[in-house]
């Protein structure tokens, strides 16, 4: 009895100890989750991607004991690259998360309607619809520091030398994964064609044809076309670039865009991939102030474990970036509205308000590391610009000065496709707030 | 008339005017189905024996490339880690039948069938936690698979033919011919097929089950390393190898899930057949990616007058 009463008396301390507990825990963590992949088919190039969002956050929160005394509150649910599983993850982290990261396009454009009825800003960082720059329709969604028309301008940019003119009469295939993801250059692609005279030809790749790429390649063979661009993804990468070797196509003519450039894709061609590109936003400057924090509080320590060189690899340091862009955004709200713990609304004026320019990338220890932008309420992308990064056969180095795209050209098809994709899901609310 | 003319005419003006182009188109066709015809023959296997139809097939192909790959990497040298890993395909088969199989003896079909469903999950959650998630590059060179190519200049054209691949097809050929020797010629080989012909007779003239099981998933190890190292070579070995599985599929449809036989001709069939139909109409009519449907549709026609598949057996059941 009297040992019943002790447990009884131990167990009524406890649940006042851990309730007790409560309102301080949810003052100290802000909950982000993150629609991650690291299993199926697409794993190879999620996993470095997750490992550096995870590892930053893990950064702040052992240097800095998070942001300004909030502890960062990463979690992953796994979707394996499945937008029906990515859905189910929404759902279920919608409730606590102040931030949804649906890292695909197909899971982007189905949370998409659901996040404007939720509040939960999604961020999509170089990725998703291209439209969702329009701030001013998509209160709810970004896409910084540049969207996938932004790539196809800068690509189409630097092989014309700064004029689409000289396209004229050329013929440029599109590769692409058959997904949302992969078809979502092909409106801006199309209208450029038809405006600056030169054919593209879309090829798709289907998921179970990743790595026996053959038929498109004999394709590509038939066309003998001027360029090769890739929108490509997970084994499709590494599937195309084997068989770019195979059917000696010159490399210097095959240009992926930044989902396109992952030094694991490229250990299955090594040397014989020398001389191919591939568009990045990031750039991995593996001696950083942030990167060496990373490798002093968390390596190190062993706080977290990553693969032998993923450190230096292009998408481990992009991952970092994009957590950063988190980490600033809740920085910036805090400041705001003067809260220690933001909630999702507040996170996206910290979206909507991200202001990286030199001064405050040589300040977080990023300089290099990502070319300067900011965001606001009618540009929820940053138009940031990115540099061509070339594989040297055994890393990418960067091999051009900052390109930036042609907003004169994008602009109204931003435009254009932001209100269509208004009017087909009307009543669509739109960012009344914003005056730009 | 246009269409007709798309159609009908067009492709086969193609071929004729660029034959250089056409046999490059039929190699890789050739190429691709023997891979497939690979794939499809671990399913037959353990079908004719069991009944089962293994949806594990496709993560045997995974876990057995880059258990090989790993021990390499671990400092194994390639010829030693080819065969610790056919040992480790064994000790798989081994607690496949233990644990799985064995105590689903009598079971319905739908209900094995759904422990190779259980088997494949386990496989890849092991397989992620032990291996990892990452594209692993095949030891091509380690195994001494030759990497150059061959060029040929038929009717003044061009035609390159990878060694890797002759080697890939040459090596499936072997593969297939020991394993057809296997089966019709050894005391085992004709004990497996006693028990696809009938379970309980095989069984009364003792035949033992499990060792036969043991075997067969053996086999099917064996086979899913050889296609993974194959397509390996092609593209990295990763967890997406085992969507290369359901390639497999419509080469059953159309072959007959327990003919051997079937699965080579099947396989090679739909390797070519969606080859030429992806480079001469479904490219230049539908858009191209034809192939991720072409070898169904293939297959469900064939179905409509041979439900058995081409080779496979007719079952008369009288009620």
């Amino acid at each position: 009895m009297k040992t019943n009463m002790t447990r009884l008396a131990l167990s009524a301390l406890l649940s006042v100890g851990v309730l007790g507990a409560v309102p301080a825990l949810a003052e100290d963590i802000v909950s982000l989750p993150n629609l991650s992949y690291r299993t199926g088919p697409f794993a190879a190039t999620g996993i470095p991607l997750m490992n550096g969002q995870r590892d930053y956050m893990t950064m702040i929160n052992e240097r800095d004991g998070g942001v300004n005394g909030v502890k960062l509150g990463y979690e992953e649910c796994e979707t394996g690259y499945s937008t029906e599983k990515g859905v189910e993850c929404y759902e279920k982290t919608k409730a606590t998360g102040i931030v949804t990261q649906p890292w695909s396009t197909g899971i982007t454009l189905q949370v998409l309607p659901r996040s404007n009825v939720d509040k939960i800003p999604i961020l999509a960082p170089g990725y998703g619809f291209s439209p969702m720059a329009d701030g001013k329709v998509f209160k709810w969604a970004f896409n910084p520091p540049a969207s996938y028309w932004d790539g196809a301008s800068m690509i189409l940019r630097h092989i014309s030398e700064g004029n689409l003119d000289n396209l004229k009469g050329k013929k440029i295939v599109l590769l692409h994964l058959d997904a949302p993801y992969g078809k979502e250059p092909i409106p801006l692609l199309q209208a450029l064609a038809e405006k600056h005279g030169f054919t593209l030809l879309p090829i798709p790749v289907g998921v179970k044809e990743m790595q026996n790429q053959s038929a498109q390649w004999l394709q590509i063979r038939r066309e003998n076309p001027d360029f090769v661009l890739m929108w490509g993804w997970g084994a499709m990468n590494a599937g195309a670039l084997t068989e770019a070797v195979k059917t000696r196509f010159p490399m210097e003519k095959f240009i992926g865009i930044w989902w396109s450039g992952h030094d694991g894709d490229m250990k299955s061609v090594g040397e014989e991939g020398k001389g191919y590109r591939s568009l990045s936003w990031s750039v991995p400057v593996s001696d950083s102030q942030a990167m060496q924090d990373i490798k002093k509080y968390v390596l190190d320590p062993k706080k977290t474990e990553i693969g032998e060189g993923e450190f230096d690899w292009v998408f481990y340091q992009r991952g970092v970036l994009i957590s950063m862009f988190t980490v600033e955004a809740i920085r910036a709200a805090q400041e705001q509205f003067n809260t220690k713990v933001v909630n999702a609304e507040q996170l996206r004026w910290g979206f909507e308000n991200l202001k990286l320019d030199e001064a405050r990338l040589a300040e977080i220890g990023m300089t290099g590391m990502i070319a300067p932008f900011e965001t606001s309420c009618d540009n929820h992308s940053g138009h940031a610009g990115a540099w061509m990064l070339q594989w040297d056969g055994a890393k990418f180095v960067k091999v051009s000065d900052l390109l930036q795209a042609d907003q004169t050209e994008i602009a109204p098809l931003v435009e254009a496709e932001a209100k269509k994709y208004a009017d087909a899901n009307a009543p669509w609310p739109m960012n009344d707030e914003c005056k730009m | 008339m246009e269409f007709v003319n798309s159609v009908f005419v067009k492709p086969f003006q193609d071929m004729a005017g660029a034959p250089d182009f056409l046999l490059q188109v039929l190699w890789e066709g050739l190429v691709a189905g023997v891979l497939y015809a690979l794939i499809a023959l671990g399913f037959v296997l353990i079908y004719k024996s069991s009944r089962i139809f293994n949806f594990a097939q496709g993560i045997m192909v995974v876990f057995a490339a880059l258990t090989l790959v790993t021990l390499y990497e671990k400092g194994v040298p390639a010829l030693l880690a080819l065969p610790l890993t056919l040992a480790v395909m064994f000790a798989l088969a081994v607690a496949i039948e233990r644990v799985v199989l064995r105590p689903l003896v009598n079971q319905p079909d739908i209900i094995l069938f759904m422990a190779t469903i259980g088997i494949t999950m386990f496989l890849i959650g092991f397989g992620e936690t032990v291996f990892g998630g990452e594209n692993k590059a095949m030891i091509t060179e380690a195994l001494h698979i030759p990497t150059g190519s061959y060029t040929f200049e038929p009717f003044g054209g061009l035609v390159l033919i990878e060694q890797k691949d002759l080697t890939a097809v040459v090596g499936a050929v072997v593969l297939v011919c020991c394993l057809l020797l296997f089966l019709h010629r050894s005391r085992l080989g004709r004990a497996i097929r006693a028990l696809g012909d009938d379970h309980q007779a095989a069984l009364s003239v003792g035949i033992s089950l499990s060792t036969i099981w043991v075997l067969v998933w053996f086999i099917a190890g064996v086979i899913a390393l050889a296609t993974g190292i194959v397509w390996g070579a092609r593209a990295g070995v990763s967890f997406a190898l085992e969507v290369i599985a359901y390639k497999a599929l419509p080469v059953l449809m159309l072959g007959g899930l327990e003919s051997v036989s079937g699965a080579i001709v099947g396989g090679i069939a739909i390797g070519v057949l969606e080859k030429l139909f992806e480079i001469y109409w479904g490219q230049p009519l539908l858009g191209g990616n034809t192939e991720t449907w072409f070898a169904f549709v293939l297959a469900l026609i064939v179905l409509l007058f041979r439900p058995q598949g081409l080779f496979g057996e007719r079952i008369i059941e009288r009620v």
